[in-house]
Protein backbone atom coordinates (compact mmCIF):
# COMPACT_ATOMS: atom_id res chain seq x y z
CA UNK A 1 0.00 0.00 0.00
CA UNK A 2 2.86 2.34 0.95
CA UNK A 3 4.60 1.56 -2.30
CA UNK A 4 1.45 2.35 -4.24
CA UNK A 5 1.08 5.70 -2.47
CA UNK A 6 4.71 6.52 -3.16
CA UNK A 7 4.28 5.63 -6.81
CA UNK A 8 1.18 7.84 -7.09
CA UNK A 9 3.00 10.80 -5.49
CA UNK A 10 6.01 10.34 -7.77
CA UNK A 11 3.74 10.14 -10.80
CA UNK A 12 1.97 13.34 -9.74
CA UNK A 13 5.31 15.11 -9.25
CA UNK A 14 6.40 13.91 -12.69
CA UNK A 15 3.24 15.22 -14.34
CA UNK A 16 3.51 18.60 -12.57
CA UNK A 17 7.18 18.87 -13.54
CA UNK A 18 6.33 18.09 -17.14
CA UNK A 19 3.78 20.90 -17.22
CA UNK A 20 6.14 23.34 -15.50
CA UNK A 21 9.23 22.70 -17.57
CA UNK A 22 7.74 21.83 -20.93
CA UNK A 23 7.57 25.49 -21.97
CA UNK A 24 11.21 26.03 -21.13
CA UNK A 25 12.46 22.91 -22.83
CA UNK A 26 10.77 22.86 -26.20
CA UNK A 27 12.01 25.04 -29.05
CA UNK A 28 9.73 27.71 -30.46
CA UNK A 29 8.86 27.31 -34.12
CA UNK A 30 8.03 29.99 -36.66
CA UNK A 31 4.25 29.59 -36.36
CA UNK A 32 4.29 29.98 -32.59
CA UNK A 33 6.52 33.02 -32.74
CA UNK A 34 4.29 34.50 -35.45
CA UNK A 35 1.19 33.95 -33.35
CA UNK A 36 2.82 35.47 -30.26
CA UNK A 37 3.91 38.42 -32.37
CA UNK A 38 0.38 38.96 -33.73
CA UNK A 39 -1.10 38.70 -30.25
CA UNK A 40 1.41 41.22 -28.92
CA UNK A 41 0.71 43.57 -31.83
CA UNK A 42 -3.04 43.36 -31.20
CA UNK A 43 -2.51 44.02 -27.50
CA UNK A 44 -0.30 47.05 -28.21
CA UNK A 45 -2.77 48.45 -30.75
CA UNK A 46 -5.70 48.02 -28.33
CA UNK A 47 -3.72 49.79 -25.63
CA UNK A 48 -2.75 52.57 -28.06
CA UNK A 49 -6.36 53.16 -29.13
CA UNK A 50 -7.46 53.24 -25.49
CA UNK A 51 -4.70 55.73 -24.67
CA UNK A 52 -5.69 57.99 -27.59
CA UNK A 53 -9.31 57.95 -26.44
CA UNK A 54 -8.24 58.79 -22.88
CA UNK A 55 -6.03 61.58 -24.19
CA UNK A 56 -8.89 63.00 -26.27
CA UNK A 57 -11.01 63.01 -23.14
CA UNK A 58 -8.37 65.18 -21.49
CA UNK A 59 -6.74 62.56 -19.25
CA UNK A 60 -3.10 62.76 -18.24
CA UNK A 61 -1.77 59.62 -19.91
CA UNK A 62 1.97 60.25 -19.63
CA UNK A 63 2.57 57.25 -17.35
CA UNK A 64 0.54 54.88 -19.51
CA UNK A 65 2.26 56.22 -22.59
CA UNK A 66 5.69 55.57 -21.09
CA UNK A 67 4.73 51.92 -20.55
CA UNK A 68 3.36 51.76 -24.06
CA UNK A 69 6.60 53.09 -25.47
CA UNK A 70 8.65 50.41 -23.72
CA UNK A 71 6.20 47.80 -25.00
CA UNK A 72 6.55 49.13 -28.56
CA UNK A 73 10.34 48.84 -28.34
CA UNK A 74 9.90 45.29 -27.13
CA UNK A 75 7.57 44.57 -30.05
CA UNK A 76 10.09 46.02 -32.50
CA UNK A 77 12.74 43.74 -30.97
CA UNK A 78 10.37 40.81 -31.40
CA UNK A 79 9.74 41.69 -35.07
CA UNK A 80 13.46 42.13 -35.73
CA UNK A 81 14.30 38.84 -34.05
CA UNK A 82 11.58 37.14 -36.11
CA UNK A 83 12.94 38.67 -39.29
CA UNK A 84 16.41 37.38 -38.43
CA UNK A 85 15.01 33.90 -37.86
CA UNK A 86 15.54 33.94 -34.12
CA UNK A 87 12.08 32.62 -33.26
CA UNK A 88 12.76 31.92 -29.60
CA UNK A 89 13.89 35.48 -28.95
CA UNK A 90 10.96 36.78 -31.01
CA UNK A 91 8.57 34.68 -28.95
CA UNK A 92 10.08 35.83 -25.65
CA UNK A 93 10.03 39.49 -26.67
CA UNK A 94 6.44 39.20 -27.90
CA UNK A 95 5.29 37.51 -24.68
CA UNK A 96 7.10 40.18 -22.62
CA UNK A 97 5.46 42.88 -24.70
CA UNK A 98 1.99 41.39 -24.24
CA UNK A 99 2.59 41.17 -20.48
CA UNK A 100 3.72 44.80 -20.40
CA UNK A 101 0.55 46.09 -22.02
CA UNK A 102 -1.68 43.81 -20.01
CA UNK A 103 -3.98 46.01 -17.99
CA UNK A 104 -3.08 49.16 -19.91
CA UNK A 105 -6.45 49.21 -21.68
CA UNK A 106 -8.22 49.08 -18.33
CA UNK A 107 -5.88 51.73 -16.91
CA UNK A 108 -6.49 54.01 -19.89
CA UNK A 109 -10.26 53.48 -19.71
CA UNK A 110 -10.22 54.34 -16.00
CA UNK A 111 -8.25 57.50 -16.74
CA UNK A 112 -10.69 58.35 -19.51
CA UNK A 113 -13.70 57.92 -17.23
CA UNK A 114 -12.07 60.04 -14.53
CA UNK A 115 -11.20 62.72 -17.07
CA UNK A 116 -14.74 62.74 -18.49
CA UNK A 117 -16.21 62.97 -15.00
CA UNK A 118 -13.87 65.78 -14.06
CA UNK A 119 -14.65 67.55 -17.34
CA UNK A 120 -18.38 67.24 -16.74
CA UNK A 121 -17.95 68.72 -13.26
CA UNK A 122 -15.87 71.59 -14.61
CA UNK A 123 -18.38 72.15 -17.40
CA UNK A 124 -21.23 72.20 -14.89
CA UNK A 125 -19.45 74.73 -12.64
CA UNK A 126 -18.47 76.83 -15.63
CA UNK A 127 -22.00 76.75 -17.09
CA UNK A 128 -23.51 77.64 -13.69
CA UNK A 129 -21.10 80.58 -13.27
CA UNK A 130 -21.81 81.73 -16.82
CA UNK A 131 -25.59 81.52 -16.23
CA UNK A 132 -25.33 83.58 -13.04
CA UNK A 133 -23.06 86.05 -14.81
CA UNK A 134 -25.44 86.37 -17.77
CA UNK A 135 -28.44 86.85 -15.47
CA UNK A 136 -26.63 89.64 -13.62
CA UNK A 137 -25.61 91.15 -16.94
CA UNK A 138 -29.22 91.07 -18.19
CA UNK A 139 -30.64 92.74 -15.06
CA UNK A 140 -27.86 95.31 -14.75
CA UNK A 141 -27.94 96.08 -18.45
CA UNK A 142 -31.66 97.02 -18.20
CA UNK A 143 -31.01 99.30 -15.22
CA UNK A 144 -27.91 100.59 -16.88
CA UNK A 145 -29.80 101.40 -20.07
CA UNK A 146 -32.43 103.38 -18.15
CA UNK A 147 -29.79 105.41 -16.35
CA UNK A 148 -27.77 105.91 -19.51
CA UNK A 149 -30.86 107.05 -21.41
CA UNK A 150 -31.80 109.48 -18.61
CA UNK A 151 -28.25 110.85 -18.58
CA UNK A 152 -28.33 111.21 -22.36
CA UNK A 153 -31.69 113.03 -22.32
CA UNK A 154 -30.49 115.42 -19.57
CA UNK A 155 -27.37 116.16 -21.53
CA UNK A 156 -29.31 116.78 -24.74
CA UNK A 157 -31.76 119.05 -22.96
CA UNK A 158 -28.88 121.13 -21.59
CA UNK A 159 -27.61 121.58 -25.10
CA UNK A 160 -31.02 122.84 -26.40
CA UNK A 161 -30.85 126.53 -27.43
CA UNK A 162 -33.30 128.93 -25.66
CA UNK A 163 -35.61 130.43 -28.28
CA UNK A 164 -36.77 133.32 -26.03
CA UNK A 165 -33.26 134.74 -25.60
CA UNK A 166 -32.73 134.53 -29.27
CA UNK A 167 -35.88 136.60 -29.95
CA UNK A 168 -34.75 139.23 -27.45
CA UNK A 169 -31.45 139.71 -29.24
CA UNK A 170 -33.08 140.18 -32.56
CA UNK A 171 -35.17 143.27 -31.39
CA UNK A 172 -37.02 145.68 -33.66
CA UNK B 1 -24.83 110.79 -31.42
CA UNK B 2 -28.54 109.96 -31.61
CA UNK B 3 -30.39 107.85 -29.07
CA UNK B 4 -30.60 105.04 -31.63
CA UNK B 5 -26.81 105.02 -32.05
CA UNK B 6 -26.36 104.94 -28.29
CA UNK B 7 -28.82 102.06 -28.04
CA UNK B 8 -26.89 100.10 -30.66
CA UNK B 9 -23.56 100.80 -28.99
CA UNK B 10 -24.91 99.76 -25.61
CA UNK B 11 -26.38 96.58 -27.09
CA UNK B 12 -23.04 95.64 -28.70
CA UNK B 13 -21.21 96.36 -25.44
CA UNK B 14 -23.61 94.07 -23.53
CA UNK B 15 -23.22 91.35 -26.17
CA UNK B 16 -19.41 91.48 -25.96
CA UNK B 17 -19.57 91.35 -22.16
CA UNK B 18 -21.95 88.38 -22.43
CA UNK B 19 -19.53 86.55 -24.72
CA UNK B 20 -16.67 87.25 -22.31
CA UNK B 21 -18.74 85.77 -19.47
CA UNK B 22 -19.60 82.75 -21.63
CA UNK B 23 -16.08 82.23 -23.02
CA UNK B 24 -14.83 79.69 -20.39
CA UNK B 25 -17.86 77.47 -21.06
CA UNK B 26 -17.61 77.93 -24.83
CA UNK B 27 -13.91 77.02 -24.72
CA UNK B 28 -14.82 73.71 -23.09
CA UNK B 29 -17.51 72.89 -25.64
CA UNK B 30 -16.21 74.24 -28.94
CA UNK B 31 -13.05 72.71 -30.41
CA UNK B 32 -11.27 74.88 -32.91
CA UNK B 33 -9.46 73.15 -35.78
CA UNK B 34 -5.71 72.84 -35.29
CA UNK B 35 -2.99 73.86 -37.71
CA UNK B 36 -1.45 71.81 -40.48
CA UNK B 37 -1.01 68.11 -39.63
CA UNK B 38 2.25 66.48 -40.62
CA UNK B 39 5.14 64.30 -39.45
CA UNK B 40 8.86 64.81 -39.85
CA UNK B 41 11.60 62.30 -40.54
CA UNK B 42 15.29 63.15 -40.79
CA UNK B 43 18.83 61.83 -40.58
CA UNK B 44 21.69 63.76 -39.02
CA UNK B 45 25.38 63.01 -38.89
CA UNK B 46 27.26 61.62 -35.88
CA UNK B 47 27.42 65.06 -34.19
CA UNK B 48 23.65 65.54 -34.61
CA UNK B 49 24.29 68.08 -37.36
CA UNK B 50 23.46 67.97 -41.05
CA UNK B 51 27.10 67.30 -41.92
CA UNK B 52 29.75 64.55 -41.86
CA UNK B 53 27.33 61.91 -43.06
CA UNK B 54 29.05 58.58 -43.64
CA UNK B 55 29.70 58.14 -47.34
CA UNK B 56 32.86 56.16 -48.14
CA UNK B 57 32.28 52.95 -46.26
CA UNK B 58 35.09 50.65 -45.28
CA UNK B 59 34.36 47.02 -44.48
CA UNK B 60 33.75 46.43 -40.77
CA UNK B 61 34.08 50.04 -39.63
CA UNK B 62 31.23 51.29 -37.41
CA UNK B 63 29.47 54.50 -38.45
CA UNK B 64 27.02 56.53 -36.42
CA UNK B 65 24.05 58.57 -37.54
CA UNK B 66 21.04 60.04 -35.81
CA UNK B 67 17.50 59.35 -36.95
CA UNK B 68 14.66 61.65 -35.90
CA UNK B 69 10.88 61.52 -36.06
CA UNK B 70 8.60 64.38 -35.00
CA UNK B 71 4.85 64.30 -34.60
CA UNK B 72 2.71 67.31 -35.56
CA UNK B 73 -0.49 65.37 -36.18
CA UNK B 74 -2.40 66.90 -33.28
CA UNK B 75 -2.64 63.66 -31.27
CA UNK B 76 -0.53 60.71 -30.14
CA UNK B 77 0.62 58.64 -33.10
CA UNK B 78 2.07 55.15 -33.44
CA UNK B 79 5.00 55.23 -35.87
CA UNK B 80 6.91 52.44 -37.52
CA UNK B 81 10.22 53.12 -39.24
CA UNK B 82 11.34 50.47 -41.70
CA UNK B 83 15.02 50.25 -42.51
CA UNK B 84 15.72 49.10 -46.08
CA UNK B 85 18.89 48.57 -48.05
CA UNK B 86 19.20 48.73 -51.82
CA UNK B 87 21.60 49.06 -54.70
CA UNK B 88 21.24 51.63 -57.47
CA UNK B 89 18.92 49.52 -59.60
CA UNK B 90 16.36 48.68 -56.92
CA UNK B 91 13.27 50.80 -56.40
CA UNK B 92 12.87 53.65 -53.95
CA UNK B 93 9.49 54.68 -52.52
CA UNK B 94 7.34 56.62 -54.97
CA UNK B 95 6.68 60.22 -53.91
CA UNK B 96 3.95 60.78 -56.46
CA UNK B 97 1.86 57.67 -55.78
CA UNK B 98 2.76 57.59 -52.10
CA UNK B 99 3.79 53.94 -52.30
CA UNK B 100 6.66 52.42 -50.32
CA UNK B 101 9.65 50.65 -51.78
CA UNK B 102 8.80 47.03 -52.71
CA UNK B 103 11.97 45.86 -50.93
CA UNK B 104 11.61 43.91 -47.73
CA UNK B 105 12.64 45.76 -44.59
CA UNK B 106 15.80 44.56 -42.92
CA UNK B 107 15.02 46.15 -39.56
CA UNK B 108 12.38 48.27 -37.86
CA UNK B 109 11.84 50.76 -35.08
CA UNK B 110 8.53 51.52 -33.42
CA UNK B 111 7.61 54.49 -31.32
CA UNK B 112 4.60 56.28 -29.84
CA UNK B 113 4.85 60.05 -29.99
CA UNK B 114 2.49 62.59 -28.54
CA UNK B 115 1.74 65.79 -30.44
CA UNK B 116 4.83 68.01 -30.94
CA UNK B 117 7.12 65.33 -29.51
CA UNK B 118 10.44 64.48 -31.15
CA UNK B 119 12.07 61.05 -31.12
CA UNK B 120 15.83 61.07 -31.72
CA UNK B 121 17.55 57.73 -32.16
CA UNK B 122 21.27 57.10 -32.44
CA UNK B 123 21.97 54.38 -34.94
CA UNK B 124 25.26 52.61 -35.48
CA UNK B 125 25.87 50.50 -38.54
CA UNK B 126 28.61 48.77 -40.43
CA UNK B 127 28.85 46.77 -43.62
CA UNK B 128 30.68 43.47 -43.68
CA UNK B 129 31.96 40.85 -46.08
CA UNK B 130 32.76 42.91 -49.18
CA UNK B 131 33.69 41.09 -52.33
CA UNK B 132 35.01 43.05 -55.31
CA UNK B 133 35.11 41.20 -58.62
CA UNK B 134 34.46 41.89 -62.33
CA UNK B 135 33.40 45.48 -61.84
CA UNK B 136 30.96 44.70 -59.06
CA UNK B 137 30.90 44.76 -55.29
CA UNK B 138 28.96 42.32 -53.18
CA UNK B 139 28.08 43.24 -49.60
CA UNK B 140 26.81 40.33 -47.57
CA UNK B 141 26.10 41.71 -44.11
CA UNK B 142 24.72 44.83 -42.52
CA UNK B 143 25.25 45.21 -38.79
CA UNK B 144 22.64 47.59 -37.39
CA UNK B 145 22.64 48.45 -33.70
CA UNK B 146 24.57 45.26 -33.03
CA UNK B 147 22.22 43.02 -35.07
CA UNK B 148 23.90 41.19 -37.91
CA UNK B 149 21.58 41.05 -40.93
CA UNK B 150 22.14 39.11 -44.16
CA UNK B 151 21.59 41.47 -47.07
CA UNK B 152 23.62 40.05 -49.96
CA UNK B 153 23.46 43.05 -52.31
CA UNK B 154 25.50 43.61 -55.44
CA UNK B 155 26.37 47.04 -56.84
CA UNK B 156 28.04 47.57 -60.20
CA UNK B 157 30.73 50.15 -60.82
CA UNK B 158 29.19 53.58 -61.43
CA UNK B 159 31.60 55.13 -63.93
CA UNK B 160 29.95 58.56 -63.76
CA UNK B 161 30.11 58.92 -59.98
CA UNK B 162 33.08 56.58 -59.59
CA UNK B 163 31.96 54.18 -56.91
CA UNK B 164 29.97 51.14 -55.85
CA UNK B 165 26.82 52.68 -54.48
CA UNK B 166 24.33 51.31 -52.01
CA UNK B 167 21.61 53.15 -50.15
CA UNK B 168 20.46 52.71 -46.59
CA UNK B 169 17.06 54.31 -46.28
CA UNK B 170 14.31 54.70 -43.73
CA UNK B 171 10.57 54.72 -44.47
CA UNK B 172 8.05 56.23 -42.09
CA UNK B 173 4.81 54.34 -41.56
CA UNK B 174 1.94 55.42 -39.35
CA UNK B 175 -0.82 53.43 -37.68
CA UNK B 176 -4.21 54.16 -39.20
CA UNK B 177 -7.06 53.17 -36.93
CA UNK B 178 -9.52 53.27 -39.85
CA UNK B 179 -7.78 50.45 -41.69
CA UNK B 180 -6.52 48.86 -38.45
CA UNK B 181 -2.96 48.69 -39.73
CA UNK B 182 0.15 50.61 -40.64
CA UNK B 183 0.11 52.80 -43.74
CA UNK B 184 3.10 54.24 -45.55
CA UNK B 185 3.28 57.93 -44.54
CA UNK B 186 5.00 59.02 -47.78
CA UNK B 187 8.18 60.05 -46.07
CA UNK B 188 11.61 58.52 -46.40
CA UNK B 189 15.21 59.55 -45.94
CA UNK B 190 18.31 57.77 -47.14
CA UNK B 191 22.08 57.70 -47.10
CA UNK B 192 24.20 56.93 -50.13
CA UNK B 193 27.06 54.63 -49.22
CA UNK B 194 30.08 54.02 -51.42
CA UNK B 195 31.69 50.68 -50.63
CA UNK B 196 35.47 51.11 -50.69
CA UNK B 197 38.59 49.28 -49.63
CA UNK B 198 40.15 52.36 -48.03
CA UNK B 199 38.96 55.90 -47.29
Amino acid sequence: MKRFKFAVIMFAILIISLFNFSRVCYAVDRAEADKALNDAESAVVSAYLAVVEAENAGANVSLVKAKLRIASECLANASNAFRLGNYEAAYDYAVNCAEMVEGLVYEAETLKEEALKSREERLFVSAACSSVGLSFLFVFSLFGWRRLRAFYVRRVLKMKPEVVEENEHRGP
Amino acid sequence: MSIEDLKLLYGIGCLVLGLIILSPTLAMVIRLPGGERFSELWILGPEHLAENYPFNIVEGRVYNISLGVANHMGKTEYYLVYVKFRNQTEALPNWVNGTPSPLNPVFEYRVFLRDSEVWPWNISFSLKEFMFENGSCRVSKLVLDGNSIDIDKVAFWDAENRGFYFQLFFELWIYDSKVMGFQYHNRFVGLWLNATLTV
